[in-house]
C-alpha cells in the first residue's frame, strides 16, 4: 500500500513537469491548423532534471488560393530557455490552395528541478508562396531563408531539367550518384558557439582570411581576420565592398575552417544587415566565438559570398557552377531541393526523379 | 538374592561391552539366577546366529551393483547435509565505537546535501558546476558561462542556457546536416526517407 502511495507521488511529480502546450495561428492566417497530436509526449527524471520529449504531429492546411513554397513555425519554450526559441522550417513545398499536408515537431527539452512546469508554444512566423510573396510576422527572418531556398530548388531543378536535356537520362544519374556520394561524405564537425566577449585566457593569434572569388556575386571580400586560441575562434572581421549596380541590404558569407590535417569542413555562416551603396566598403563584424572538438586546432580559414539581398528585396545566390570549385563542392552541403531530389531518386529510382522534374 | 538385571544389562553383558566392576556384578547374579542366565545364553546364541548369516551374501546379490549404490547414496547424503547445513556467517564489520558519531555525522551531512542540491536554485547550480568544471578543465573550457551555447553536432543542434536546454528534432527523419550561423543560431536538414520531403529545425539565442 504504502509503495502504491510512492508510486503515485512519482508520477504526479513526472506529469507535473508535462508541458502544457498552446498552438498560436493568426485569425487571417494563410495555413490553418486541421489537426494536432500531442499524445506521444513524454517525462522522465533524470538526475537533477526533467528531459521532456515534446512530439507533435499538425495537419496544415492551405487556406489561401496561392500555392504554398515553404512554412516556418517557431516553438517557444520560455521558462527551459528564456528568450530561447526553436523553428520548424518545410522548403521544397508545392501545396495547391485547399491541400493539407503534414508537419511533425520533435523537442527534446532539458528541465531544470524546480523551473516549473515548462509551456510549449507553437506560432506561425511566415508562409512563402510560388509568387516569391510572404505572409507572417517575420520574426525569426523566415522570409530571407526561405526565399532563398526557393530560389535554390528553382536554381538545382533546371539545372537537373538541363543536364536531363543535353546529356540524357544517363547524365543526370551519374550527377545524382555523384551528389549522393558527397552528401555521404560531407564533413561536418561538432561547434559549439557564444555570442558576446571571450573570456578565454589562451594565448591568442590573429589569423587571416583566403577567400574564394565567385565572379557573378555582387560583394566581394577583400580582407579579413579573426582571433584564434587552440580549438576556439571568435570575433571575425572581414571587409567587404559592393560592386555591383545595385545597393546590398544582407550578405551572408561562408566561413570554411581547415584543421591541422588539412581538413576542411564549414564551421559557420556569417549573416550581416550591410546596407552597401554601389561601389561602397564595409565590415561585417560579429562578436561571436567557435568552438571545434579538442582535437582540432585550427590551421586556416577560408570565406566566399553565400547569399546577398539587394535593397529593392530581390537576391543573388550562386550559380552551380560557381558552386563547383572544388574547394566548395565538398564542403558546401547541397540545398534543401537537391536533397530532396535525391532522397527521391533513392526511393523511386531515375523514372521517379524525371517524373517530379516534369512537374515543375 | 539380587534384584533381576534388565534387560538392556543381560544383552551387553552377553556381547561383553559392559564395564568391569558390572560385569562383576552381572556375572555375580547370573550364576545365582536361572531366569538371568537362560535370558544371557539366548542372546548369546542369537548373536552367534546373525553373525552366521551376515556372513552369507543372499543369492540373486550383485554386491557390486550394491556397493555402487550404497557409495552413490553416502554422496547423495553427504551434498544434501551441506544444503541443509547452518550458514556460516562472516565476521560483521563493525565500525569502531570511537568513530560511530562521526560516521552518524557524514550520514547526516550526505542527507543535507543531497537535499540542498535537489532544491538549489539553476543559477547555483551552474555556477557549482562551472567553479567543478575550472577546477578539472582549467578556466576555458566551458563556455556556458559566457552566455547561451548553440551547439550543432552530428546528432543534432540545441540551445543551453542557465541549466535547461532546447533542441528541435525530427525523429522520424534522417539527419543530412547541420549548420551554425554566427548571428546565434544553428540549423538541422532532415529528410523523410519515405516521402523526400526536407524539414530544417533551428534553435536561437536571443
Amino acid at each position: 500500500m504504502r509503495s502504491n502511495w510512492i508510486i503515485f507521488a512519482l508520477a504526479a511529480s513526472a506529469m507535473a513537469q508535462t508541458p502544457g502546450r498552446k498552438l498560436d495561428f493568426p485569425v487571417d492566417s494563410p495555413v490553418l491548423a486541421v489537426s494536432s497530436d500531442w499524445s506521444e509526449t513524454k517525462a522522465t527524471p533524470r538526475g537533477g532534471a526533467y528531459v521532456l520529449d515534446v512530439h507533435a504531429v499538425l495537419s496544415l492546411r492551405n487556406a489561401s488560393q496561392k500555392r504554398i513554397r515553404g512554412v516556418t513555425l517557431s516553438v517557444l519554450a520560455q521558462e527551459v530557455t528564456p528568450g530561447g526559441k526553436g523553428s520548424v522550417s518545410v522548403p521544397s513545398l508545392d501545396v495547391a490552395p485547399g491541400e493539407s499536408f503534414p508537419l511533425r515537431i520533435d523537442l527534446p527539452l532539458l528541465c531544470p528541478l524546480g523551473a516549473g512546469g515548462p509551456m510549449v508554444e507553437v506560432k506561425l512566423d511566415g508562409v512563402l508562396f510560388d509568387d516569391l510573396t510572404f505572409y507572417g510576422s517575420d520574426r525569426l527572418h523566415s522570409r530571407r531563408t526561405m526565399t532563398v531556398w526557393e530560389l535554390e530548388a528553382r536554381r538545382d531543378r533546371k539545372y537537373f531539367k538541363n543536364l536531363l536535356e543535353t546529356a540524357g537520362a544517363e547524365g543526370l544519374q551519374k550527377e545524382v550518384l555523384t551528389g549522393l556520394d558527397r552528401q555521404r561524405e560531407h564533413p561536418s564537425a561538432g561547434v559549439q558557439m557564444v555570442r558576446g566577449r571571450s573570456t578565454n585566457t589562451d594565448p591568442e593569434r590573429e589569423v587571416q582570411f583566403a577567400f574564394l572569388q565567385m565572379p557573378d556575386s555582387p560583394v566581394e571580400p577583400t580582407a579579413g581576420s579573426a582571433r584564434i586560441a587552440g580549438n576556439e575562434a571568435r570575433a571575425p572581421h572581414i571587409r567587404v565592398q559592393n560592386r555591383s549596380d545595385r545597393p546590398v541590404k544582407h550578405l551572408e558569407l561562408g566561413w570554411i575552417v581547415k584543421d591541422q590535417q588539412g581538413r576542411e569542413f564549414l564551421a559557420a555562416s556569417i549573416p550581416s544587415d550591410v546596407n552597401l551603396a554601389p561601389g561602397k566598403s564595409g565590415a561585417v563584424t560579429q562578436d561571436t566565438a567557435l568552438k571545434f572538438s579538442e582535437r582540432t586546432q585550427i590551421d586556416g580559414m577560408t570565406g566566399f559570398v553565400a547569399s546577398a539581398e539587394y535593397a529593392d528585396g530581390s537576391y543573388w545566390i550562386p550559380t552551380r557552377g560557381e558552386l563547383n570549385d572544388p574547394r566548395l563542392r565538398n564542403i558546401v552541403a547541397p540545398s534543401p531541393e537537391e536533397q530532396r531530389l535525391l532522397q527521391l531518386y533513392r526511393k523511386k529510382g531515375l523514372n521517379g526523379l524525371i517524373e517530379e522534374l516534369k512537374k515543375f | 538374592m539380587t534384584r533381576h538385571v534388565n534387560q538392556t544389562g543381560l544383552a551387553l553383558y552377553a556381547s561383553g561391552d559392559v564395564s568391569l566392576w558390572q560385569r562383576a556384578s552381572i556375572g555375580l547374579h547370573v550364576r545365582q539366577c536361572e531366569r538371568c542366565r537362560e535370558r544371557v545364553n539366548q542372546f548369546r546364541n542369537d548373536a552367534k546366529a546373525l553373525r552366521v548369516v551376515s556372513a552369507e551374501i543372499p543369492e540373486g546379490v550383485d554386491w557390486a551393483r550394491l556397493s555402487a549404490e550404497m557409495t552413490a547414496n553416502i554422496r547423495v547424503g553427504l551434498e544434501a547435509g551441506e544444503c541443509v547445513a547452518p550458514r556460516t556467517h562472516r565476521k560483521s564489520w563493525r565500525i569502531p565505537p570511537i568513530w560511530r558519531p562521526a560516521a552518524m555525522a557524514a550520514g547526516v551531512m550526505a542527507l543535507l546535501a543531497g537535499a540542498w542540491w535537489l532544491n538549489m536554485p539553476a543559477q547555483d547550480a551552474k555556477s557549482l558546476n562551472r567553479v567543478l568544471q575550472a577546477l578539472t578543465h582549467g578556466p576555458n573550457a566551458a563556455l556556458d558561462d559566457r552566455g547561451p551555447v548553440i551547439e550543432a553536432s552530428p546528432e543534432g543542434i540545441e540551445l543551453r542556457k542557465d541549466g535547461g536546454a532546447l533542441g528541435v528534432a525530427q525523429d522520424s527523419a534522417q539527419l543530412l546536416t547541420v549548420s551554425v550561423s554566427t548571428q546565434g543560431s544553428a540549423s538541422a536538414h532532415y529528410v523523410d526517407q519515405d516521402t523526400g520531403q526536407v524539414t530544417i529545425t533551428s534553435v536561437y539565442a536571443q
